[in-house]
């Protein structure tokens, strides 16, 4: 299938699924007028993607450094498609990238690693240089 | 539309390199013939033609439409701004240069329209517009104030030492708080609804309604129940009981809005509190030196699709040593985006904020909340609505 990109705005995340080398990146801030209208998409080709990818080795790459709450719903649904399909089918590795000072960002990411525990975490703490 | 002069078929050239001599500012001279437009001419092409070799002497006693633009944009003097704009547009750039011809509804020649005023009515009716929601966005901002008012004078009535920083970040929004009395004590809510802006704002008036409601029956004393009730309440009003199965709902109008929130129950005169919170925690101050203590609310938000009909929240009594201090903030003050590394403010800076000012009155310490956020902030734009409660026992 093709791989799906949308580019960065001000409020809405950079989406990069490279489904063809099973590497799926999210990056920059999500906090749309409309979460649901914005995810939806992005969603669906997910779906669609992990329905046809079997005993694939998919890396998620979290790169995002401000989600609002209406976002984090959305966020959840994707972590349970991914979830759902680490369970039954795939090897699932969620790097979760985020400032090595962002204790925010950190504590969040570990709430996602105790809720969907199939998923491989792998916190990424970046440092100064890399920011 | 401007009356500008026109000229016939019957005109030479000459004529109207004459006419266009005497009004420099016309960019189109109008062709009309038996007051129906026939095409425009356009000063710079002609004046162009005309300065070639020879074409004066060859054209000059011709009919003038001989370099005229047999097909401009022409239109009724009834066509409203946005549609003409859009027309002007389909013809390139050819219609902002020259300009157009305005007809009356029979199509007989009124007069000709510019570019420039062209661009100048859409400027006007954007900011016509813009003005129009900016007015009735502010007007909404009237209304939930006086809303929120009762709960801001109650507070200043039952806790004397305390502060309420609200801060929409788009002049309403979803953030709220309640406060009422009772003969037995005082009740307190801040509340954090999905969605800013007016959806936002929508929200705060649903959940504050369902709370009255609920507080209506003797369960104030018990937060996390009335957690209970009005998440049931919520899902039950919005139909927000479907299970999102897999990541999709089908047709996906489906809203899914909830809230955050933290829940108190003041007793009167005993010194210790109830607490129940939906993701947003409690931030404790013991008196003197003692340390900054986070009380963790319940990770379940109230009244989302994912949250279950029947979920059971968890009340946290504590003691309230005399001068201890209790803080609530919104997320939208934790997470705001700011600083050196552009990362979020957090928990740990807005502890380590009061901790430096635990001894001054409750009215300073807003002042120094609202200046750190804003410090923190920089040139950064607000993320989010902005609350944060203190009071002092």
């Amino acid at each position: 299938m093709n791989d799906l990109r949308i580019a960065r705005t001000p409020h809405s995340p950079e989406v990069d699924f490279c489904f063809s080398e099973h590497r799926l990146t999210l990056s920059g801030e999500a906090y749309p007028e409309d979460a649901a209208a914005f995810f939806h998409p992005v969603l669906s080709a997910l779906e669609q993607y992990l329905a046809g990818a079997d005993d694939c080795d998919i890396e998620f790459n979290f790169r995002l450094t401000y989600f609002n709450s209406a976002a984090t719903k959305m966020l959840y649904r994707l972590f349970g498609l991914l979830n759902e399909s680490a369970c039954t089918h795939n090897r699932i590795i969620l790097r979760w990238q985020y400032d090595a000072e962002d204790d925010t960002l950190l504590e969040f990411g570990e709430g996602v690693r105790d809720d969907f525990n199939a998923l491989e975490f792998h916190p990424v703490a970046l440092g100064l240089a890399a920011i | 539309m401007e009356a500008a002069p026109a000229v016939s078929p019957g005109h030479t050239s000459l004529e109207v390199l004459e006419l266009l001599s005497g009004h420099p500012d016309l960019a189109g001279l109008p062709v009309v013939e038996d007051g129906r437009p026939m095409g425009l001419i356009n000063r710079n092409l002609f004046m162009d033609e005309m300065a070639k070799p020879f074409r004066r002497d060859l054209f000059a006693r011709k009919s003038c439409i001989a370099f005229m633009d047999k097909a401009p944009l022409v239109v009724p003097e009834s066509l409203g701004v946005q549609e003409l704009s859009f027309l002007a547009l389909e013809q390139g750039g050819k219609t902002l240069k020259d300009g157009f011809i305005v007809t009356d509804d029979a199509g007989s020649y009124r007069g000709i329209g510019t570019g420039e005023a062209l661009m100048r009515a859409v400027s006007h009716l954007q900011a016509e517009k813009s003005r129009q929601v900016m007015e009735s966005i502010n007007y909404a901002g009237i209304i939930q104030k006086s809303f929120l008012k009762a709960s801001r004078e109650t507070l200043g009535d039952t806790l004397h030492d305390h502060f309420l920083l609200w801060e929409p970040r788009d002049r309403v929004g979803g953030d709220c708080y309640l406060c009422r009395r009772f003969e037995d004590g005082v009740f307190v809510a801040l509340m954090d609804c999905t969605g800013h802006g007016v959806p936002g704002a929508f929200m705060t008036l649903i959940m504050t309604s369902f709370l009255d409601h609920v507080l209506a029956e003797p369960l104030r004393m018990d937060p996390a129940r009335i957690l209970s009730l009005v998440n049931r309440k919520v899902k039950q009003a919005l139909g927000q009981q479907g299970k999102p199965k897999g990541a999709l709902l089908d047709g996906d109008e489906q809203s899914d809005d909830g809230m955050d929130a933290a829940l108190l129950w003041l007793a009167r005169g005993a010194k210790r509190l109830v607490y129940a919170g939906a993701r947003i925690p409690l931030l404790l101050l013991a008196p003197d030196d003692g340390a900054a203590t986070f009380l963790e609310g319940d990770r379940q938000g109230v009244g989302y699709v994912d949250t279950p009909m029947d979920y059971v929240w968890t009340n946290r009594e504590l003691a309230l040593t005399d001068g201890s201090a209790v803080y609530l903030a919104t997320d939208g003050l934790t997470d705001q985006i700011g600083g050196p590394r552009q990362i979020a403010f957090g928990r740990k800076r807005l502890a380590a904020l009061l901790q430096a000012c635990r001894a001054a009155p409750m009215a300073e310490q807003e002042s120094r909340v609202r200046d750190a956020l804003r410090e923190y902030q920089g040139n950064q734009r607000r993320r989010d609505d902005v609350s944060v409660l203190g009071f002092r026992s």
